[in-house]
């Protein structure tokens, strides 16, 4: 990807290039500023939830889903999957990201290719399954709109079809390449 | 409404932990702590991918595809005004809200346009994004379906969003 846009870069606008490069990195590098004031407080809410043992209930609460999902037996990471979620759903995506990053860790195998509940993980996260797009609301209003939270339940309609769509298709490509497995060692 | 969520979700687990003696104080510095090292640890990788998108909008492969992609998503129902957004979605969460924000002064914040940008918007994430960033602290190298599997979802998704807001 970087090397075909440097390759069109260098016909179109050879000048630009390292500008652009040092001009991300700084966006980057202000994004990450802004994201450690975030995870501050969010790092110091899920201590605080799992001190006072509510990481644990709310883990009970969702075991059975999650296990039937994820095909996770592991409680510490049940816990750790079910916080992320949770905190998608509530739609502070910034406090999902550290719990899924530790989520990945725990199911991290060291076999350097992703396994199954990894990669079901990204696709719960990428079909985001939040209850309330409070981001997208405020900004409808601050543009002016009459009524901004209309797009609630064709949000939620789309935010439901997707993610079953997408925990249905990983279901079922693993299936099939377990079916192949088990041809090729016959 | 849905602003007082937070507070009041703050304010419960503050009294909880009251109720079962536990240092409120403590744990959250104990917590918080963890905030700088996670940044460090991603941060080359959130650069590398803002370097990526910066080089694709640039040389201008993404006006490109743009215009490429505009004729297909007509035809699966995704107005034309809305492919780029649709385009940079899955690659960055800022530059996408500013896309956002863009389309909701230029069209109109209740125009059709807008509503199944807001949609899109809502029920989508940036994937790339996400993958590095989940990805960056594991010895994973080979994502195998993961990507393929999110980038279908999230295009039915706009489909469905588009084809929602004509008759909600």
């Amino acid at each position: 990807m970087m090397l075909s846009s440097i390759l069109v870069l260098l016909i179109t606008n050879p000048a630009e290039m390292l500008n652009e490069m040092i001009g991300a990195s700084t966006s980057a590098l202000e994004l990450c500023i802004e994201l450690c004031a975030v995870y501050v407080v969010w790092l110091g809410f899920i201590e605080l939830v799992d001190a006072s043992g509510l990481s644990q209930k709310l883990a009970k609460l969702l075991r059975p889903l999650i296990k039937k999902i994820f095909k996770v037996d592991n409680e510490e990471t049940q816990k750790i999957i079910a916080l992320n979620i949770s905190a998608n759903m509530l739609g502070v995506g910034n406090a999902a990201t550290p719990m899924g990053i530790r989520a990945m860790q725990a199911l991290d195998d060291q076999s350097g290719k992703a396994n199954f509940a990894m990669i079901m993980l990204l696709v719960i996260n990428a079909t985001s399954i939040q209850l309330l797009p409070t981001t997208v609301i405020g900004l409808r209003s601050t543009a002016g709109s009459a009524n901004p939270s209309d797009i609630i339940l064709p949000t939620l309609i789309v935010t439901f079809t997707t993610t079953i769509l997408g925990i249905i298709l990983c279901h079922s490509i693993e299936k099939i390449r377990k079916k192949i497995k088990g041809r090729k060692r016959e | 409404m849905s602003a007082y969520i937070l507070p009041i979700l703050f304010l419960l687990l503050i009294l909880y932990c009251m109720y079962k003696r536990i240092n409120t104080y403590d744990n959250f510095v104990k917590g918080a702590k963890g905030a700088i090292k996670l940044v460090v640890d991603i941060f080359p990788f959130i650069a590398s991918i803002l370097i990526a998108v910066a080089l694709l909008r640039v040389s201008g492969i993404t006006a490109w595809l743009t215009d490429i992609l505009s004729p297909i998503f007509t035809f699966l129902g995704v107005p034309p005004e809305l492919t780029e957004l649709v385009l940079l979605r899955p690659f960055t969460g800022s530059g996408s809200y500013a896309l956002l924000e863009d389309i909701l002064t230029t069209y109109g914040a209740d125009s059709y346009i807008s509503r199944c940008a807001c949609v899109i918007m809502g029920c989508s994430e940036t994937i790339f994004y996400v993958a590095t960033v989940y990805f960056s602290q594991t010895k994973v190298k080979k994502l195998l379906y993961a990507i393929p599997v999110a980038l279908f979802c999230s295009i039915i998704g706009t489909i469905l969003a588009c084809l929602l807001c004509r008759v909600m």
